[in-house]
């Protein structure tokens, strides 16, 4: 894997293997974007190690979200040949020994992957998210994991943005714009279409209202009992609801401003900032304090009642029903929808008993499961048909 | 295709190319523009508002010597408005002069002549007599899908189809730099016909070089301030607390601004007489207020 080794022709070979790296860590790259990458290279030389990376870069890279896998494989793969040989080699991972590289479990993975080669085909179509709650409960209390996607969840989620879009239908705003349907007529363009036509006005057109995406509000639980879903349905909707307006808070025992993290372009970032955010990770629920921190610094979110909010919890609350009741029926008059996705939903013959999941099956507009794949199709069809009414 | 003449034998010649005309190219970004051109791709650029994006198709355009051409995208845009449009009125007032004389296959053929039609900013890259143009699709997230979709066969063959005129095809490839404010993301399909550059705040040396040679009346002690200043702005402990960084762009108009008042040291009081140029949000200028004092500190070094 020296770059020196270009005159016995390897560097096609290696940028071919550099390619398929960053495929398989979630960077779409297809052999045409590698054909190009080896023309790119063949053009700036392989003097300069910061040219042959901004080459390999521009053709290989087509999102920002991308962009740091890429730094990070290229750095693994080219500017320290030693660890690419010990992974070539296929040598035992004792000689990993130490601090691991801080490195993205994708990246990670990608690298891992080079290892092991004859890798029985996967069955993609029985990936669901109940799998991940096969971990035991005490290596989930112990390494609580919330701060990065690996590599196949990577591709669960990307997988299901593509397949399970949330189509949140739009709703028709206050602003127009020229269309052929709609109630007002557009005196503009008539006066054009008459001039363009010699004083005839062979139709009227119109303004129609310009539909405007509704705003989503989403409040993850964060607690013990949550934490696996909380962070493979918090990657889904960063994804899924990615250009649209929408704000996003954590709570625990406490509310977290996941607003920030929300900007974040990469779900990995988001998680990183998410996990470093909440202090409370994993402790107990207290709905309706967090609720009330929601009421009295950030009822900003709440936009004219067109807000729809997605309440994931399981309503396992260990605050006052009372307080949480008279914070759910002022959050309930103030958003357009109150949409509870609850994971407990997944048992047979679940019934609210718990005294929170009462309070809130009572006001919620729709209570909807999430805890696998299949069901988080169904969640966009009912929230598109819940959206209707 | 004629090859383009790029006139630019490495990233280097290229570099020193641009900051003759005053833009302060990254080597990272000035080998995307080095391949762009030699192997005639389109090149998009994507980052935060206000990092020099446009001003580098601006700069190109200036050193190759080639016409700018420049496609503002916007919500609706339609095809007339980016490709050509026919001249109604000067098509009818013929059709009327010609009434009498001729029969109605030859006013046909005769009223969609190319003198009859108004070519928009793609079509007049493609027809760009050589060295070729620099085409600016500025914005390209603000459009539509369907016009993102119209742009596949320009973006991919350099050719555009007319159903009156037939195939048209570049002479010369035009160099295009496409840019994107991310609003949202744009189709893979164009991706996949571009090559891809980030554009990042850009460095503390880099950017005092560009509030330099842009607002050289600054002086270098207020200059090294502004940058100073800035660069904390957008660093690790402040960069969540603002809605939007200031950018390249806001730098300058700091620093112009700054130059307007007499000022020779930054002060807080000045700074938050100044912030609204910085920062264009009511919340990030409130947020600002408390931070002046912190980001004024000279370097610990």
């Amino acid at each position: 894997m020296k770059l020196g080794d270009a005159r016995s022709g390897k560097l096609p070979d290696n940028i071919t293997g550099f390619g398929r790296a960053l495929r398989r860590a979630g960077v779409p790259v297809d052999s045409s974007r590698i054909a190009l990458a080896i023309d790119a290279v063949g053009l700036v030389g392989i003097e300069r190690k910061d040219d042959l990376h901004a080459a390999l870069r521009a053709v290989f890279v087509s999102r920002q979200q991308d962009l740091e896998v890429f730094d990070q494989l290229f750095d693994a793969l080219f500017r320290n040949p030693e660890l690419a040989q010990q992974l070539l080699a296929q040598m035992l991972p004792k000689v990993r020994q130490g601090q691991p590289p801080k490195r993205k479990a994708r990246v990670q993975e990608a690298l891992a992957a080079a290892r092991t080669p004859a890798e029985g085909p996967r069955k993609e179509s029985e990936i669901q998210l109940d799998a991940a709650m096969t971990a035991s409960d005490q290596q989930r209390l112990r390494h609580a994991d919330f701060a990065t996607l690996n590599a196949s969840e990577f591709h669960l989620i990307e997988r299901l943005v593509r397949d399970v879009p949330m189509p949140l239908p739009p709703v028709p705003g206050r602003r127009t714009r020229a269309g052929t349907r709609g109630q007002r007529p557009h005196w503009a363009a008539a006066l054009q279409q008459a001039r363009r036509f010699e004083g005839e006005l062979l139709w009227l057109p119109k303004r129609s209202r310009r539909p405007q995406a509704l705003p989503l509000l989403v409040l993850v639980d964060i607690s013990g009992s949550m934490e696996r879903y909380a962070r493979l349905l918090l990657a889904f909707l960063h994804n899924a609801t990615h250009g649209r307006p929408r704000a996003a808070f954590a709570f625990g025992t406490d509310l977290t401003d996941l607003r920030p993290a929300f900007r974040q372009r990469d779900t990995d970032h988001m998680l990183d900032m998410a996990n470093a955010a909440i202090a409370d990770f994993a402790g107990g629920t207290r709905l309706g304090a967090s609720l009330t921190t929601l009421r009295e610094r950030h009822a900003r979110t709440l936009v004219g009642r067109r807000t729809v909010v997605l309440l994931i919890s399981d309503g396992l609350d260990t605050g006052e029903p009372e307080a949480l009741n008279q914070e759910v029926v002022w959050l309930k008059r103030h958003c357009r929808q109150l949409l509870w996705l609850n994971p407990l939903l997944r048992f047979d013959g679940y019934a609210p008993l718990a005294s929170g999941a009462q309070v809130l099956h009572q006001h919620a507009d729709g209570m909807l499961a999430v805890h696998n794949l299949s069901r988080l199709e169904d969640l966009a069809q009912a929230m598109a048909q819940l959206m209707r009414r | 295709m004629v090859e383009p003449v790029s006139g630019f034998a490495s990233i280097d010649e290229l570099t020193h190319a641009l900051q003759g005309v005053g833009y302060h190219a990254p080597r990272q970004l000035a080998t995307s523009v080095y391949l762009a051109m030699k192997l005639q791709r389109p090149l998009l650029l994507e980052g935060e508002p206000g990092v020099g994006k446009t001003e580098l198709a601006k700069a190109l355009a200036k050193v190759l010597g080639r016409p700018l051409l420049r496609l503002q995208c916007y919500d609706g845009m339609e095809q007339r408005e980016a490709l050509y449009e026919w001249n109604h009125t000067a098509q009818l007032l013929h059709m009327r002069a010609a009434q009498d004389t001729n029969t109605a296959d030859e006013i046909e053929r005769e009223v969609y002549q190319p003198r009859y039609l108004i070519r928009r900013p793609l079509l007049q890259a493609l027809q760009a007599p050589a060295p070729g143009a620099v085409l600016l699709i500025d914005e390209v997230d603000r459009a539509d899908e369907p016009f993102e979709a119209f742009l596949l066969e320009y973006l991919g063959e350099y050719q555009v189809s007319i159903p009156e005129l037939g195939t048209i095809k570049a002479e010369v490839a035009p160099l295009t730099i496409l840019t994107s404010n991310r609003t949202r993301d744009l189709n893979d399909a164009v991706k996949r016909r571009c090559l891809y550059q980030w554009m990042d705040y850009p460095e503390r040396e880099r950017e005092l070089a560009i509030v330099q040679s842009q607002v050289p009346e600054a002086g270098p002690a207020l200059t090294e301030q502004i940058t100073q200043f800035v660069s904390r702005l957008r660093s690790m402990p402040f960069v969540n607390a603002f809605q939007r960084s200031p950018g390249i762009a806001e730098s300058v108009e700091w620093a112009k601004a700054l130059v307007a008042l007499d000022t020779l040291t930054l002060d807080p009081e000045v700074v938050q007489d100044t912030a609204g140029i910085l920062f264009k949000q009511r919340e990030d200028v409130a947020a600002l207020i408390p931070l002046i004092d912190e980001l004024l500190q000279p370097d610990p070094a």
